[in-house]
C-alpha cells in the first residue's frame, strides 16, 4: 500500500518539477516544408491521411511553404506524400539542400523542426512518328536547336517496307516543337508531316516522315 | 624525432595494407552529369592524370552521363577537370569536382555552354500576325514585319525554322530554314507569305 502512495507522489513532484523549468508544454511539431518548381494549380499533399492543398507560388519560380494544420508530439511518426500531382506537373519528396536523403518520411523530434522538401518538375512527352520510304543512308532529324536530334540507322539492303517508328528527347508541356530533317537522306528527299505545335499532356506520334527519291 | 620515425613507419604499414588490398584500381565509380557534349574534345582529368574524353551522346542534346573508366578507392581524393573542350564550348563550370571518395561519386556537375550565332530572317507580304518556332523557341512575327530574329543558336547545333501558326487569311513558306549552325551568323532565312 506505502508504495501505491510514493508512486502518485513522485510523479507529482516530476511533474511539477518539469512545470517550473518551463516544460509546462509538451515539445509539440509541425510537419511542414516548402514545394520548389510548382507551376500549376492541383497539388494535393497528405500525411497520414489528412489531404492539404498546396497553390502555386504568385512570383514564378519561388519555392512554396505549406504546414499541416495538426501538430505532432516527439515520437510520433509522420510520412508527407504526394497524393494528387498538379496539372501537367509530377511532384515527388525531394532531397533538402545539403541533405543525402528525401526527408518526407521521419520521427519528430529527431530534429529540431520539421522541413520537408518536395520538388514538382513538368512534364515530358515524346515526340515522334513514323519514316516511310527511306532507302538512303544518313536521314536526321532534328527538332529546332535545343530539342535534340534523330539519326536514322542505315536500311538495310533491300531496304524493309516497313515504317520506322522513331521518337525524338520528349517535350516539356505548353514548350513548341518544330521537327525538320536536318539531314537529307542520300539520294532521297524527305518531308515531315505535322511538324510543328506545342506540347500538351499526351506524346505525339503523328509527325511521320516519308521519302522519295531525290 | 622517435614519432616521426613511427608516423612514417606508420604511414609505410598503411600504403603496404592498402596496396594489398587493391590500392589504387578501387571499387568506386567517379562519375557526375555533363552537358555541351555535341562533339568529340570533351577531355576531362582526375587528380591530373590521363586523359578521359567523354563519348558523345546520340540524340544530340549534349547532355550525358560520365563514368570515369578507372575506378577510385575508398577516401582516395578526386579533383576532376576539364582539360580541353570541343570546338563549339564557350566555356565549362564544375560542381562539386573535389572531395573525398566515402562511396561511389555521382554528384560531379559540368555545365558547358556554348559559341552562338544569330539566326535571323526576312518576311515578305505578310498581313497578320505568324508565329515561326526553331523547336522550343517561339517567335511571335507582327503583322507587317519584314524581318525577324529567332534566338540565338550554338555552334554546330542544328536548326530548322518552321511555321507554327499561318497569318490568318495566309499561308507562308520558308526557304533556307534548316542547316547546322556554322561559325558565322545566319540571316538568309526566308519567309514569303500568300496571297
Amino acid at each position: 500500500m506505502k508504495s501505491s502512495l510514493i508512486r502518485p507522489a513522485l510523479a507529482l513532484a516530476l511533474a511539477a518539477s518539469l512545470a517550473a523549468c518551463g516544460g509546462s508544454d509538451k515539445a509539440e511539431f509541425t510537419v511542414a516544408g516548402s514545394v520548389t518548381g510548382l507551376v500549376y494549380d492541383g497539388l494535393v499533399l497528405t500525411n497520414a491521411g489528412v489531404p492539404l492543398k498546396v497553390t502555386p507560388p504568385t512570383a514564378a519560380g519561388a519555392a512554396v511553404r505549406f504546414a499541416f494544420p495538426d501538430k505532432l508530439e516527439y515520437g510520433d511518426t509522420y510520412a508527407v506524400t504526394v497524393a494528387t500531382p498538379p496539372a501537367h506537373q509530377n511532384c515527388e519528396p525531394g532531397v533538402p539542400a545539403g541533405g543525402i536523403y528525401a526527408n518526407n518520411a521521419d520521427t519528430a523530434g529527431r530534429l529540431v523542426t520539421i522541413d520537408i522538401a518536395i520538388v514538382c518538375r513538368i512534364n515530358t512527352r515524346s515526340i515522334g512518328g513514323t519514316i516511310t520510304g527511306l532507302t538512303g543512308a544518313g536521314l536526321v532529324l532534328a527538332n529546332g536547336s535545343t530539342g535534340g536530334s534523330y539519326s536514322a540507322a542505315t536500311p538495310e539492303t533491300p531496304p524493309s517496307t516497313t515504317p520506322i517508328t522513331y521518337a525524338l528527347p520528349e517535350v516539356p508541356f505548353n514548350t513548341t516543337y518544330g521537327v525538320t530533317v536536318s539531314k537529307q537522306p542520300a539520294g532521297q528527299i524527305c518531308t515531315v508531316a505535322n511538324p510543328t505545335g506545342t506540347m500538351g499532356d499526351v506524346a505525339i506520334t503523328n509527325i511521320n516522315v516519308t521519302c522519295v527519291a531525290a | 624525432m622517435k614519432s616521426s620515425y613511427l608516423r612514417a613507419s606508420a604511414a609505410l604499414a598503411c600504403a603496404v595494407v592498402l596496396t594489398a588490398c587493391g590500392g589504387d584500381d578501387g571499387q568506386l565509380l567517379l562519375s557526375g552529369t555533363i552537358s555541351g557534349v555535341t562533339k568529340p574534345g570533351m577531355i576531362l582529368t582526375n587528380n591530373g592524370g590521363s586523359d578521359f574524353e567523354v563519348p558523345v551522346p546520340a540524340n544530340g542534346t549534349g547532355l550525358t552521363r560520365f563514368i570515369f573508366p578507372n575506378r577510385i578507392s575508398s577516401d582516395d581524393k578526386y579533383d576532376v577537370r576539364v582539360k580541353s573542350t570541343p570546338t563549339n564550348v564557350q566555356e565549362c563550370k564544375l560542381f562539386q569536382n573535389t572531395g573525398r571518395a566515402g562511396f561511389d561519386v555521382t554528384t560531379i556537375e559540368i555545365v558547358c555552354t556554348f559559341k552562338t550565332q544569330a539566326l535571323t530572317g526576312t518576311v515578305s507580304n505578310l498581313k497578320n500576325d505568324l508565329i515561326l518556332v526553331n523547336g522550343s523557341d517561339r517567335v511571335i512575327v507582327p503583322a507587317g514585319a519584314t524581318a525577324f530574329t529567332m534566338a540565338r543558336v550554338a555552334q554546330d547545333a542544328p536548326y530548322g525554322v518552321s511555321i507554327l501558326a499561318n497569318p490568318a487569311g495566309q499561308s507562308c513558306t520558308v526557304a533556307n530554314g534548316v542547316g547546322t549552325m556554322g561559325p558565322a551568323d545566319v540571316n538568309n532565312v526566308t519567309v514569303t507569305c500568300a496571297p
